[in-house]
């Protein structure tokens, strides 16, 4: 289930220890994801044309997903919510159900800890039953996506309100 | 300069000496008195100098470095000198903490404040208290677990350590050999059942483990706490879920290895064998068969012995006891785990932008949802404002974007290079707002209104976003923030990027300002 498990040779000290977190998965900053990521959101904005913002979101989210190439274990859970949601939403509330139903023994020794930790795990998608190391690890690659996924909005934002402004100039001009 | 000279004299004069009261009238001179390290003079001397500098973003680190120094240090004993630094130190920048050094505060302060507005009472009071046990910000945790309030924060650091890192491990054992000893559960995979039967059990290791272990008061608290100390070692997440996986594995295996008296008999030569090792990626192994031995006994001088001793290579993670550490097969596990747990949150310290000055755990923790929930906020208005623009584009616009991003994706790669190279050094060479903004939104609209090459038109784009990583290299976070700030200004929905700016302005101040 967990899908870090660090390669181990046959006598694997301690004390290397780079070898295990520094590789993420998938590199956010290069240009390249970028450039995937911005392609792919375009299709999806085009595809989109008259959803609302919330459709623009799940676009937006679902071109990320895609752009992580399947290799992180949130844009799996992103991309199967998309897949499940329309004919499966009966079946995703009664594990929501069960889920809550197993909460409240937690509850009964509340702590600012676990908290944390539990707000985390609904924050970054798919990581619900994740241990904590798996789920500070799917942090890190949503965090660096989404940081990824805020500039390519931004940029492609600018680009159609330029491109608005321009536009009503050239009618006026015109 | 001339007030580190100041300071430094005052340090290097006070060397040597060691007044027993700290009721030297000067600023400060006491206070390194007891330290004859140089490495804690040349800390406190740089910790004086950057007062001067900067004083909230290096104090929090500067103290922590102190503090954890002083933890090494101070080994056993010398409590007052070490509490009275303490609060020497913090009473330069926040509240006295403790009666004795007060009349020396009025002293202190003067020359302090005098050297141009140390915010006294700035910083808060939990902040110094919080010193000894920021030395050990992901123990303390555990100590805060065990002993409530039992003194251990001002009592000595390092002597601790090794308490504290027994804890988690012994508690984890408790809770397995109790699954053993008891009923078989069956590869339980909530999180209720190990827990429940963890508080039972804990009880009596606990009281085993006291004894055996810590020291004379330490135990007192361990029994006198122990209901405390259950609810919170029985509701910790992380030994519950280790505990869940130790004990999955342990029924996965499980050969009928009953009372935990046999284990001692039947299992001498299987700690021989896999005494320390760890499966590939999986510390089930190993917590597996210190489960077995751990059972019965604790701490057998001849069980270390085998465990320290054999390494036969097999295809397992080994692990070695460092020096002054538990070398209870058990602790390892949880030092290997703890380990990994804080080398990810480096990794998100990296990531998230102003967590570089913040540590432990919780406060780590905190950033990052804050991050999180701030990106996923931006992300939201973001889309809100390309669902607003995207209707109103003609098919036009919004198909010469795709074909500069579709069509040339092939081509980008070449093209791409030289346009950001020479796209980014405008942007880099002039960190100023308005330059940038100017340089995009012409391009922008020469892009569009008569499209030359398409080259041209992509570069700009990413040169904003490339450029706004670039400016975050050279920069600090407040002025990539402003440049988004004042790029957003010039924006047309003025509703989203205000709102958006807020948003991000509130979370960064969040962030920087601690």
């Amino acid at each position: 289930m967990i899908t870090s498990s660090s390669p181990s040779p046959a006598s694997r000290k301690k004390t290397e220890s780079s070898g295990g977190k520094a590789q993420p998965p998938t590199k956010w900053g290069t240009a390249g994801q970028q450039r995937a990521y911005g392609r792919r959101l375009l299709d999806a904005l085009r595809a989109t044309a008259a959803g609302g913002p919330l459709a623009v979101k799940a676009s937006a989210d679902t071109a990320l997903a895609l752009t992580a190439r399947g290799q992180s274990r949130w844009s799996r859970a992103i991309l199967l919510g998309r897949c499940r949601s329309r004919s499966r939403r009966k079946l995703l509330r009664v594990t929501g159900k069960i889920g809550r139903a197993r909460a409240p023994p937690a509850a009964a020794a509340p702590r600012v800890r676990p908290d944390r930790m539990r707000v985390l795990r609904r924050l970054v998608p798919g990581c619900r039953k994740l241990s904590e190391q798996s789920v500070l690890k799917e942090a890190a690659d949503y965090v660096a996506a989404l940081e990824m996924q805020v500039k390519a909005m931004k940029a492609l934002a600018e680009a159609f309100s330029a491109a608005r402004a321009a536009e009503a100039e050239a009618r006026r001009g015109v | 300069m001339e007030n580190d000279a100041f300071w430094g004299s005052n340090w290097h004069s006070a060397m040597g000496k060691r007044p027993p009261s700290m009721s030297s009238a000067a600023d400060g001179q006491s206070l390194p008195c007891f330290v004859n390290d140089a490495d804690l003079e040349t800390a406190l001397s740089s910790l004086v100098s950057s007062q001067s500098s900067h004083l909230a973003a290096s104090y929090g680190a500067e103290m922590r470095a102190v503090s954890g120094r002083l933890g090494t240090i101070c080994n056993s004993g010398e409590i007052s000198l070490v509490s009275q630094l303490h609060s020497a130190h913090s009473s330069c920048y926040s509240t006295p903490l403790n009666s004795p050094p007060k009349p020396n505060l009025s002293a202190r302060d003067h020359p302090v404040q005098g050297r141009g507005g140390f915010p006294g009472p700035a910083n808060p009071s939990p902040g110094g208290q919080l010193m000894p046990l920021s030395a050990d910000p992901w123990f303390a945790e555990g100590a805060a677990r065990l002993s409530r309030g039992g003194g251990m924060s001002s009592s000595s650091f390092a002597g601790q350590l090794g308490i504290l890192l027994e804890t988690p491990g012994k508690l984890s054992r408790a809770s397995s050999s109790k699954s053993l000893a008891g009923s078989r559960i069956g590869a339980p995979e909530n999180g209720n059942e190990p827990r429940v039967l963890g508080t039972a059990l804990m009880e009596m290791e606990t009281r085993s483990r006291f004894r055996g272990s810590l020291t004379p008061e330490a135990s007192e608290l361990g029994n006198g706490r122990e209901e405390s100390s259950i609810e919170e070692a029985s509701s910790l997440r992380g030994t519950s879920d280790s505990n869940a996986r130790k004990r999955k594995a342990v029924a996965g295996k499980g050969k009928g290895k009953e009372p935990p008296s046999t284990y001692s008999t039947t299992n001498m030569t299987e700690e021989n064998s896999d005494a320390k090792r760890y499966k590939p990626g999986e510390i089930n192994a190993v917590v597996k068969m210190e489960t077995e031995q751990n059972g019965d006994v604790d701490g057998e001088p001849r069980k270390e012995d085998d465990n320290k001793a054999p390494e036969p290579p097999k295809d397992y993670i080994h692990v070695r006891a460092r020096r002054g550490q538990a070398t209870d097969a058990h602790s390892l596990a949880e030092r290997v785990r703890r380990e990994k747990i804080s080398k990810r949150m480096k990794f998100l310290q990296d990531l998230v932008p102003g967590c570089n000055k913040v540590t432990g755990k919780a406060v780590m923790l905190d950033e990052i949802i804050n991050y999180v929930q701030s990106l996923q906020r931006q992300v939201e208005f973001l889309s809100m404002k390309l669902a607003t623009l995207n209707p109103q584009l003609d098919n036009m616009d919004i198909l010469i974007p795709k074909q500069m991003y579709q069509g040339h994706g092939t081509m980008l790669q070449p093209v791409y290079p030289p346009e950001m190279a020479s796209a980014a050094y405008p942007y880099s060479h002039q960190p100023q707002v308005s330059p940038l903004q100017g340089i995009e939104t012409s391009d922008l609209e020469s892009q569009f209104v008569n499209p030359p090459s398409r080259s041209v038109q992509l570069a700009p784009i990413y040169g904003f976003s490339d450029a706004t990583s670039q400016l975050g290299d050279f920069c600090e976070e407040d002025d990539l923030q402003s440049v988004a700030q004042i790029v957003f200004r010039h924006n047309q929905e003025t509703a989203f990027s205000s709102a958006s700016l807020h948003e991000q302005m509130q979370a960064n101040q969040m962030k920087i300002e601690p």
